[in-house]
């Protein structure tokens, strides 16, 4: 399996050396096409995120490393010494088990995240879009996004959120479902509340209010959710008519008491009413959480879910990895049962020849047979040449891991059945 | 060794107790798998469980609905009727757990009690007679239905209050659909329950001149629905996780199994 890869990422390169090199979208194919333009190079992609930077390519020769190593140094106008202490290099199977991995979310900062299966297959199709696939790699990209699949599938890795303000989302849909239709009051400008809000915004909530000591910045705030602004004296008026409260802001003292928020369950007929306090020191009175159909959630309390999630991938990972493992066992057999194939091929073909050769010879000795007898002793010899070729295919088919020691086997079967090619 | 078409009722009972028993394993090993299996083994049970109610139908002329087996019977097929819809609709996987070991439950009585279904006597066989037992059937599988989804409002609740996720947290729907379907299920099933009672009510007057005897299952009929219009009142006052309405829940499912086992007596 002629691959290498060559590449950096968040565990081996500080964030300086990643961002020399990284590559921007649309760069993307012009720099596919000068990889794919090295020398010795047969197919070529290149995955480049925030976190890593990697270059695959399929070549006859590993002399092809150095040349990677260099054209990449160039990329990002570093010096080479420096560079080669953040690079790891993978060949051959190392390379197919590394990228199902990424695919699937393994190799990332956060276990199980799911868009780093979009940007390998948007990288292996840049490449296939320019012709930069062999077949090889062709095969490789496909089982690449058939594995990735296959372990969210299976695992359900990437299924619980893992950042504060993917909890208080995930746990706004525990309480509430859909959330298309609801409305949420953002209290104060902090950076996790205005992010939270963005989160709740893009899962298409009816309307964001904003409440802001600072009216104009509630107003701006209000203008990136396409919500309203309100003035903060006002919240009890919004309280009632909002499904999703998020405190956010740098009062000293709380902002919510119980007392409004019994009002504003009794005006909303006790509908649930889920409090996000995202403020240190608290904004919302904790008593707030004892009151029927009020949920209250502190940072704390989301940072746990977030971890308690975390765990669970990480849970999850080890059952991924054995699919990983068992995947590129899979696809490595099908690679070598593949490779074998023209060898396999060649020497049917050579002792079929022998075989009818022989056999014409023996049955112009013999004199005339019956239909039955020439039959019986076709039969008889097509068995015993298939016999006799049964252990070699096997072996050719079922060649150990390393590449030399199958070109090896494979030019000692050639060479005692006097094969060709 | 003869098989009638009426010991179909044996299969169905046996696809529904793998159902159940699969269901559970679900439960402690937390396989989605597992769940879908239990679900077809389910499925497979209400098929057959249809074809029994359907062999009834056609032997005796009219609805199983004349003794305590029959009820049963056709009580846990309109139970897994309407959980089969919520699934579709909602893809409430926790529900399964309460659901399944209930149908269970009704079936075993069917074939337990074994009395064998019956041609009507002729006070019976009236038009008013069979729409009570119907619409009472109906609406107690509403009702139990809307307890069942009850129970996880409050499950889901607590795990949200206490910010422990118990072992149903996975398979439960949000706390709002969960108190959705209840308040459906609890509205829908009252209402036919209601007109149900009053069809019984009716028939009873008819045939003996009274409106009830105060037999078992008439009093515990009144008692569930007593019990039920006062948890119908707690939703509507939205009310619903105080502790006062699990109290009225444990009543009115005890008083609707006393109506139900009440039939047996009649």
């Amino acid at each position: 399996m002629p691959l290498i890869l060559v590449g950096l990422n968040h565990r081996t390169a500080p964030v300086e050396v990643r961002e020399r090199l990284s590559v921007p979208e649309q760069k993307l194919p012009e720099v596919v096409r000068t990889l794919q333009g090295l020398d010795g190079v047969d197919g070529a992609v290149v995955v480049s995120t925030c976190n890593r930077v990697e270059a695959v390519v399929s070549s006859r020769t590993e002399n092809v490393i150095e040349t990677v190593v260099d054209w990449l140094s160039e990329q990002g106008g570093s010096d080479r010494a420096e560079l080669e202490n953040h690079l790891y290099i993978l060949r051959h199977t190392d390379v197919v088990k590394h990228l199902f991995r990424v695919a699937a979310g393994l190799d990332s900062m956060i276990i199980g995240e799911p868009q780093i299966g979009g940007q390998v297959r948007s990288a292996f199709q840049t490449a296939h879009d320019l012709g930069a696939l062999d077949t090889l790699l062709q095969q490789v990209f496909a089982q690449t996004m058939r594995v990735a699949k296959k372990v969210r599938t299976d695992t359900a890795i990437g299924e619980h959120a893992v950042s504060v303000p993917y909890a208080a989302v995930e746990l706004a849909k525990k309480i509430f479902g859909d959330l298309e239709g609801l409305q949420v009051l953002l209290l104060g400008a902090g950076d996790m509340g205005e992010l939270t809000a963005e989160h709740l915004h893009k899962q298409s909530v009816k309307q964001v209010f904003v409440a802001n000591r600072s009216y104009n910045r509630a107003v701006e705030l209000a203008r990136r959710f396409e919500g309203s602004a309100v003035q903060f004296d006002a919240i009890d008026e919004h309280l009632a008519a909002c499904d999703i409260v998020i405190a956010s802001t740098s009062a000293p003292h709380y902002v919510i008491e119980p007392d409004q928020v019994e009002r504003a369950l009794a005006a909303r007929r006790r509908r649930s009413l889920f409090f996000i306090d995202l403020s240190v020191p608290r904004n919302i009175n904790p008593a707030v959480a004892r009151i029927d159909g009020a949920y209250l959630y502190n940072v704390d309390d989301l940072q746990m879910v977030a971890d308690a999630n975390l765990e669970l991938r990480q849970r999850k990972a080890g059952a991924a990895e054995q699919i990983v493992t068992r995947e590129v066992e899979d696809f490595r057999r099908r690679l070598v049962a593949q490779d074998a194939v023209p060898t396999i091929v060649e020497l049917q073909q050579r002792l079929e020849d022998i075989r009818s050769a022989e056999l014409e010879k023996c049955l112009r000795k013999v004199g005339p047979i019956t239909a039955e007898q020439r039959e019986a002793i076709d039969m008889l010899t097509t068995q015993m040449v298939n016999k006799i070729l049964h252990y070699p295919i096997l072996q050719l088919k079922d060649a150990g891991e390393e590449g030399q020691e199958r070109e090896s086997l494979r030019k000692t079967i050639r060479k005692i059945f006097g094969l060709r090619s | 060794m003869n098989f009638d078409v009426t010991d179909t009722l044996y299969v169905a009972l046996a696809a529904y107790a793998l159902g159940t028993l699969t269901v559970l394993t679900s439960l402690i090993v937390r396989s989605m798998r597992l769940q879908y299996a239990a679900l077809l083994l389910m499925i497979a049970g209400f098929a057959v469980h249809t074809f029994w109610i359907g062999t009834i139908c056609v032997r005796t002329g009219h609805p199983p609905l004349t003794n305590l087996p029959e009820s049963a019977a056709f009580l846990a097929w309109t139970i897994f009727a309407v959980e089969l819809v919520l699934w579709i609709r909602y893809r409430v996987y926790a529900a399964a757990f309460f659901v399944y070991p209930l149908v269970l439950l009704l079936l075993t009585l069917t074939a337990v009690v074994g009395q064998p279904y019956r041609i009507l006597d002729p006070d019976l066989q009236s038009t008013l007679f069979t729409a009570h037992i119907f619409l009472t059937t109906v609406g107690v599988a509403g009702l139990l239905i809307g307890l069942a989804f009850m129970i996880l409002a409050n499950v889901q609740d607590q795990a949200l209050r206490s910010k422990k996720r118990g072992p149903l947290w996975k398979w439960t729907p949000s706390l709002n659909v969960c108190k959705v379907v209840s308040y459906r299920s609890l509205a829908i099933g009252f209402s036919v329950y209601t007109i149900g009672l009053i069809t019984g009510v009716m028939w009873s007057y008819r045939t003996t001149a009274g409106f009830m005897d105060l037999r078992v299952k008439q009093v515990g009929a009144v008692v569930a629905w007593m019990l039920f219009a006062a948890l119908l009142q707690t939703y509507i006052s939205g009310a619903m996780s105080s502790r006062r309405t699990i109290y009225i829940s444990a009543g009115a499912f005890v008083a609707i199994i006393v109506s139900i086992l009440g039939i047996a007596r009649t």
